[in-house]
């Protein structure tokens, strides 16, 4: 959990001193894909103190769920149905679940939730 | 402190996200809000404005296209141009103050202090100068005032308005008291302009003991102004608007 924090934070850091800003008309796209990554750095902080924690798992969730979210909030776009709908559901009910876990997790280390 | 794979796989894919966020967040983006209402109507009112805006220019455009070509086909018959110069005559000689014009308004009647006690230490303080005829002046322009004359001179752009001893120098030539000022305009503002509580004429009034006697008039005869305009230095540069 700490270790998210501070990744988050210093990348922010890093984001705000880079000189690089995104192009506006795919702003829906990133945003999407960044509620995608959101989820799935829950999702390895939970497995993470589950001591389930899998590289290839993690990976390929960090990457192909982003790339699929803006894929889906792309062909959204292109048929003029909100797709993006589905991914914005989808990951934000997994964040807190994931949350929810992560919480769990850490109140009672010792419990039965472990 | 022990890192194992995963928090540091954790810590350097969340590096990545914050990029990520703050990038976002740095291009200001307007938040997708989802249409109120009454940002609708708003909307609305701005389009319907801008609308009837846009049909104002269009109609003056026409306007002005009409105009244009009815000066070119003046061109070609003698007695309808001449008709269209006597118009524009007319209307340079009442800008200039050449033509006498006729219309409501109102008479200010300005005397010096008729009391026999006066007013302060100073004699100067009963007298009626130069300022305060000028002070009134400007409250009649501001209120609107198309044609102004004081004791029957015109006042014109050229028109000096100086203190000459006991009288006042207009158009080249002494007036004194009693100063009559007459103006042509919207009776309504040009009585407030002098009449109302605060105003420079009610403070000569009230408070100097000044005589001052403003006057509604439906139909004031303002005379031409007698003079010319020589212009010895000043030369005409350029075509202006109108």
């Amino acid at each position: 959990m700490i270790f998210a924090l501070i990744g988050i934070l210093v990348g922010a850091v890093i984001g705000f001193l880079l000189p690089y800003t995104y192009n506006t008309a795919y702003s829906l796209y990133i945003t999407v894909a960044i509620l995608a990554s959101l989820d799935s750095v829950f999702g390895g902080i939970r497995s993470n103190l589950e001591n389930k924690f899998d590289i290839k798992v993690f990976l390929s969730g960090f990457f192909g769920n982003s790339i699929l979210a803006a894929f889906l909030a792309y062909i959204g776009d292109r048929l003029g149905v909100p797709l993006y709908f589905a991914a914005i559901f989808t990951f934000g009910g997994r964040i807190f679940d994931n949350f929810a876990s992560i919480r769990r997790l850490l109140l009672y280390k010792t419990s039965q939730y472990k | 402190m022990q890192i194992d794979k995963g928090k540091f796989l954790i810590l350097v894919s969340s590096i990545g996200l914050g990029i990520l966020i703050s990038t976002m967040m740095k291009s200001n983006l307007e938040s997708y809000v989802p249409v109120t209402l009454l940002s609708l109507e708003v909307m609305q009112e701005d389009l319907k404005f801008i609308n009837s805006e846009v049909n104002e220019l269009k109609d003056e455009f026409k306007e002005k296209e009409e105009e244009l070509k009815s000066i070119k086909g003046l061109s070609y018959s003698d007695s309808t141009i001449v008709d269209k110069l006597n118009i524009d005559l007319v209307s340079s000689k009442s800008i200039s103050g050449h033509m006498a014009l006729e219309g409501p308004g109102i008479i200010i009647k300005m005397y010096d202090n008729p009391e026999d006690e006066i007013i302060g230490q100073d004699v100067n303080d009963d007298v009626i100068h130069d300022v305060d005829v000028l002070n009134i002046l400007n409250d009649l322009r501001v209120a609107g005032a198309e044609a102004i004359s004081i004791n029957g001179e015109r006042v014109v752009s050229s028109s000096e308005l100086k203190c000459r001893g006991p009288v006042i120098g207009i158009n080249g030539i002494s007036i004194g008291t009693p100063f009559i000022i007459r103006a042509i305009g919207d009776q309504k503002l040009l009585m407030a302009a002098v009449n109302a509580p605060g105003t420079y004429g009610d403070a000569l009034k009230n408070i100097f003991a000044i005589g001052f006697e403003p006057e509604v008039e439906d139909d004031l005869f303002i005379p031409a102004y007698s003079g010319n305009f020589s212009f010895k230095y000043a030369k005409p540069k350029g075509e202006g608007d109108k």
